[in-house]
Order: C-alpha cells, then sequence, then structure tokens
C-alpha cells in the first residue's frame, strides 16, 4: 500500500517537472507551425510556410554564416593553442599547470558582462578590429572547459607512461606527440570540441555587447525576429534548437560508448566537477547567461 | 630527473623550448583577460572630466538609488530562484533515484537537452505561454478562473519562473550525483538499528548532502546573478538588473557612460569572487564539521 502510493507520488512529481521543461519548448513548436496564434487557446491551423520565408530570407542565411565562421575561428584558434598549451604543462611545467589551473577558472567568477565591460574599455576605438577582440573573448570564456576537457584526456589514456615508453623506443617528443597522445586523446578532444562548439554557435552576450547590430549572429538574428516577427523566430529556434540538440544527443553517445565514468559531484570540488559534467553543467553555465 | 654531467643542459635548454610554445597561450590569456580587466579597474578609478585618479564614480554609484536598486534586483532575483531552483532539485532528484537505473541515465540526457533551450528562446517560450495573450491566460479566462491575474511576465516574478528554467536542471546536475551516493544499505541499517525515517534523515541523510546542498545554492547564486541574456529577452532594458545596467552603461548610444559601467562592473565582479570565496571556507568547515 505504502509503495503503491510512494510510486504515485514519483510519477506525479517527475510528470509535473517534465511539464515545465517541456512546455515552452512545445509552444515554440506550435508557433513556429501556426500560421496565427492569438486568442485561442491552440493554433487554428498548421502551416510551413515560416521555414520557407526562412530559407529565403537572406539575412538569416548571412546570419548562420556569420554565426558558422566565429564558432569555427575561435574553436581552431582554441584547439590550436589549448591542446599543445595543456599538454607542456601537465608533463613538463607543474607549477606553471598549478598557476594556469587558477586561472582558467577566472571565467567562471567573471560574467560576460564583466569581460565585455573589460574588453570595451581596452578595445574600443582601437586598430585592432572587434571581431578579433571577440575571437579573444570567447576563447577566454572557452577556457575552464578546454583546460579540463584536454586534462581529462591526458590523464584518462596514462599520458607520463606513453610518453616515457615511446622516448624509450626513440621516438622525439613532438613525433611522440603527434603520433600517439593526440590520437589517443581524439575522442575527449571531439567531445570537448562539439562542447565548445554549441556554446559559441549559442553565445550572445559577448557578441551583442561588443558588436551587436553590426554584426548579426544567429542569436542577434532570433531577438530581432521575436520583437517583429513571433512565427518567424520560432522558426529559427526551432531549426537552432534542433541542432544542437543532435550535438548534444552525439556527445551523449560518444560519452557513453566510451564507457566514461563520471565522478559523482563532490561539492569541495565542484568547478572541476561542473567540467566533468561536461554535457549539461558546461551548457548550463553558459548558455544562460 | 636526475641532474648528471651532461643531462642538465640538455634539459635546461628544452625546457626552454617547451616554454616558447606555451608564449600563445599566455599572451591571449593577458590580452583578453588580464590586461583588459585590469584597465578596468583603472578606468572606474578615473575621472570622467580631467582623468585623474578619484573616488568620485564609486561615490556616485553607491549614492545613487538607480544603481543601489540594481544590485538589490539581482540579489532578490538571485536568492529567489536559487531557493526555489535548490528545494525542486532537491525534490525531482530525490523521486528520481526511485526509479530503475536505465529509466534514470535517460532522464539525465533530457535533462541536459534543455540547457540548449536558455536566453532568448526560453524568454519568448514563456511569452507564449504566459505573456499578454499568454495561452494559459487566455485558457484560464475562458474557465473563468482568475489564477494569473496578479502575474506579471515581465516583472520579477516571470523572471524568477523563467531562470527556474535553467536554475533547476542545474541544482539536479550536482544534487542528483550525491543523493545516489546515500546508499540504500545506509537506510537498511539506520531501520534496523531503530531509527526512524526522520531520525535517519537527520543524523545520517541531510548531514551527507549538506555540503551539496550548500555549495549547490552558492553555484545557482553566482549563476543567476550573472545572467544577462534571458532577463533582456524578456524585458528589454525595462528591469533594473546589475548586468543589464553595466550593459547599458557601455554600450548604450544615448546613455553610455563606460566609466561608471566599469565602476559597476568592479563592485559586481567584488561581490562574485567575495561570495565563491566565503563559500569555498564555510564549504571547508562543514566538512571538518562533518569528520
Amino acid at each position: 500500500m505504502k509503495r503503491k502510493k510512494s510510486r504515485f507520488l514519483t510519477y506525479a512529481v517527475l510528470a509535473l517537472f517534465a511539464l515545465y521543461m517541456v512546455l515552452p519548448v512545445l509552444s515554440t513548436i506550435l508557433y513556429a507551425l501556426s500560421t496565427k496564434w492569438s486568442n485561442t487557446i491552440l493554433p487554428r491551423d498548421l502551416t510551413l510556410s515560416w521555414f520557407a520565408e526562412l530559407f529565403s530570407d537572406a539575412s538569416f542565411i548571412s546570419a548562420v554564416a556569420r554565426s558558422l565562421a566565429l564558432t569555427l575561428t575561435t574553436v581552431a584558434v582554441v584547439l590550436i593553442v589549448m591542446v599543445p598549451s595543456v599538454f607542456l604543462t601537465y608533463m613538463y611545467f607543474p607549477r606553471i599547470d598549478r598557476f594556469m589551473s587558477g586561472l582558467v577558472l577566472m571565467p567562471y567568477a567573471i560574467p560576460g558582462v564583466i569581460l565585455a565591460t573589460g574588453l570595451l574599455k581596452m578595445y574600443a576605438g582601437t586598430a585592432l578590429p572587434m571581431y578579433m577582440v571577440l575571437v579573444g573573448g570567447l576563447f577566454i570564456s572557452a577556457l575552464p572547459f578546454m583546460y579540463q576537457g584536454v586534462r581529462n584526456s591526458l590523464e584518462s589514456i596514462q599520458t607520463r607512461q606513453l610518453m616515457e615508453a615511446s622516448e624509450l623506443l626513440g621516438a622525439g617528443k613532438i613525433r611522440t606527440f603527434m603520433k600517439i597522445i593526440v590520437p589517443n586523446i581524439k575522442l575527449g578532444l571531439l567531445v570537448t570540441t562539439l562542447l565548445i562548439f554549441s556554446v559559441f554557435f549559442g553565445e550572445f552576450v559577448l557578441t551583442n555587447l561588443m558588436l551587436g547590430g553590426r554584426f548579426e549572429t544567429i542569436r542577434i538574428y532570433m531577438l530581432r525576429r521575436m520583437n517583429e516577427n513571433g512565427h518567424l523566430a520560432s522558426a529559427v529556434m526551432l531549426i537552432y534548437f534542433l541542432l544542437l540538440m543532435m550535438i548534444s544527443l552525439y556527445i551523449t553517445y560518444i560519452t557513453s560508448r566510451k564507457k566514461v565514468k563520471k565522478k559523482p559531484a563532490d561539492v569541495q570540488t565542484w568547478l572541476g566537477t561542473a567540467n566533468q559534467n561536461k554535457e549539461g553543467a558546461v551548457n548550463e553555465l553558459h548558455h544562460n547567461q | 630527473m636526475k641532474p648528471g654531467k651532461e643531462g642538465r643542459p640538455v634539459k635546461r635548454k628544452k625546457s626552454y623550448k617547451n616554454g616558447m610554445l606555451l608564449i600563445p597561450f599566455f599572451l591571449l590569456a593577458a590580452m583578453f583577460l588580464i590586461v583588459p580587466l585590469a584597465m578596468m579597474i583603472g578606468s572606474s578609478f578615473t575621472s570622467e572630466t580631467d582623468g585623474n585618479f578619484t573616488w568620485n564614480n564609486y561615490i556616485e554609484v553607491l549614492m545613487n538609488p538607480f544603481y543601489t536598486q540594481a544590485f538589490k534586483n539581482s540579489v532578490l532575483i538571485s536568492v529567489l530562484s536559487s531557493i526555489a531552483g535548490l528545494a525542486a532539485a532537491v525534490v525531482v532528484s530525490y523521486f528520481m533515484t526511485n526509479l530503475p537505473e536505465k529509466i534514470q541515465e535517460k532522464i539525465t540526457v533530457f535533462i541536459n537537452l534543455s540547457a540548449n533551450f536558455a536566453g532568448v528562446p526560453l524568454a519568448f517560450g514563456f511569452i507564449i505561454l504566459l505573456g499578454n495573450s499568454g495561452v494559459f491566460r487566455i485558457l484560464f479566462q475562458s474557465l473563468h478562473m482568475p489564477v494569473l491575474d496578479h502575474f506579471n511576465l515581465y516583472s520579477w516574478q516571470g523572471l524568477v519562473l523563467a531562470y527556474l528554467y535553467f536554475q533547476i536542471p542545474l541544482g539536479i546536475l550536482f544534487i542528483y550525483p550525491s543523493l545516489r551516493k546515500i546508499r540504500k544499505e545506509w537506510k537498511e541499517s539506520a531501520y534496523l538499528l531503530g531509527a526512524s525515517d526522520l531520525k535517519y534523515w537527520r543524523l545520517v541523510g541531510l548531514p551527507n548532502i549538506m555540503p551539496s546542498i550548500a555549495g549547490t545554492f552558492v553555484i545557482l547564486f553566482a549563476n543567476s546573478m550573472g545572467t544577462y541574456e534571458t532577463a533582456y529577452a524578456l524585458t528589454g532594458s525595462n528591469f533594473n538588473l546589475i548586468t543589464v545596467r553595466i550593459a547599458a552603461l557601455i554600450s548604450g548610444d544615448i546613455y553610455a557612460r563606460p566609466i561608471i559601467g566599469s565602476t559597476l562592473a568592479v563592485l559586481f565582479a567584488a561581490v562574485m569572487i567575495a561570495i565563491l570565496a566565503l563559500s569555498q571556507i564555510m564549504l571547508k568547515r562543514i566538512r571538518r564539521d562533518l569528520v
């Protein structure tokens, strides 16, 4: 009797929570699929015309292109700079590593608005184009995930032993790094890359404050459309959400196939934990800003 | 490595070469993090009129009710959304642990997906549901139920409700693993030794998850203090939050006052760092008391 009651309560509470989580998404989907939806509880008809209109809108296409260009540039910079740096400090500079692990946490304590204030203070009106400054700012905001992501990967493959073994066999450091270490942490790097890809692709705060209407990314396009035509805006959101959902599911798929054991959240190291629970926490910390 | 006669110079040369490869990282960190923040702090002590050193910006900010209100509003919304978010996270996590393992995993994936629906889309989703001609408003009107008559989505109420959409999942992310750590066996042992449900939670359950709860509260609080996009998308610049205020001061076309913006940003950063530092000290103490 008691068990039955508690099972009912379990499902009731979880259903309520699911409803709260699903309703905003569901309403956006319906809004994107209806010609007109006002003053009725449900939309009167369904249509795909907003999607057709969206794809014939040049400013939508260029917003996607801008977001992609910005994201890919920044991901490339982050990977090229961070992978060797984290590897080197991990292997050869334990002191610098301690300093670095503190430094990369700074973006957690400093919200995007504050970083944007500093960057604008320093670079507004200078010769350095704001687009480059934005890439720099995004690089900073990706530091915590990238550092932790690369480090976890390095630790999980016992990099030190691999390097020693390879050097004993006569391979140089660079060769070992390229031929042994990188291929071994490829999956871990892929997960981290996909993660920062989705963070950058949905970036709003820095982009809007530093470039705003002058550089309309997908997120800024969304906001502009939201105030003009809700149906069109919903269509954008839906496409965007589907894309990022696929990336998230793919990350989950890779991580579960790799059977990466997630360490349980320990509060004393919660900053590190946020990175270990990669798929979610990190997205959270960044997306909602 | 042992310092051998031949080994030494080689090692030093190598580590020098390796060290050179770290330059890009430190250069970027200096260019886009350290120096900008230092310049921001510097500018907060600079007079708007003659460029000399001054405390006046801080005096102006602290005496201006508009700016202090921005801080108060941010703290209010963060406290409310963190407490409510934490409570909901604990409840949902607790009931999640009652389910079979496989379903628990699926729910975690589902919760993670919601992270992609924050900011502008989130604000719009809530506008469709609860805005001035939102679905629920029409629904309750047609049922003649005055449920939403005192609810305003574009006020602190709406902001808290929207913030909860990311606060609850974030809370679950930290609470759920620590709740899972509380073993069923502990509960059984406690019952065998004659403890009641209440006594078990008071003496075993709660002390074990207390550090998680305290830590999660700080994360949620810091997270909502820093939130800008959701608030901006929902209320424009109408609701006076610290992030919205700073943004308007640094990038607004008409009202831009970058120096005052820097001053507010420095104070805001100080608050954030103080909260995080305090939480670390408190957590250490909680841990010590527990042991």
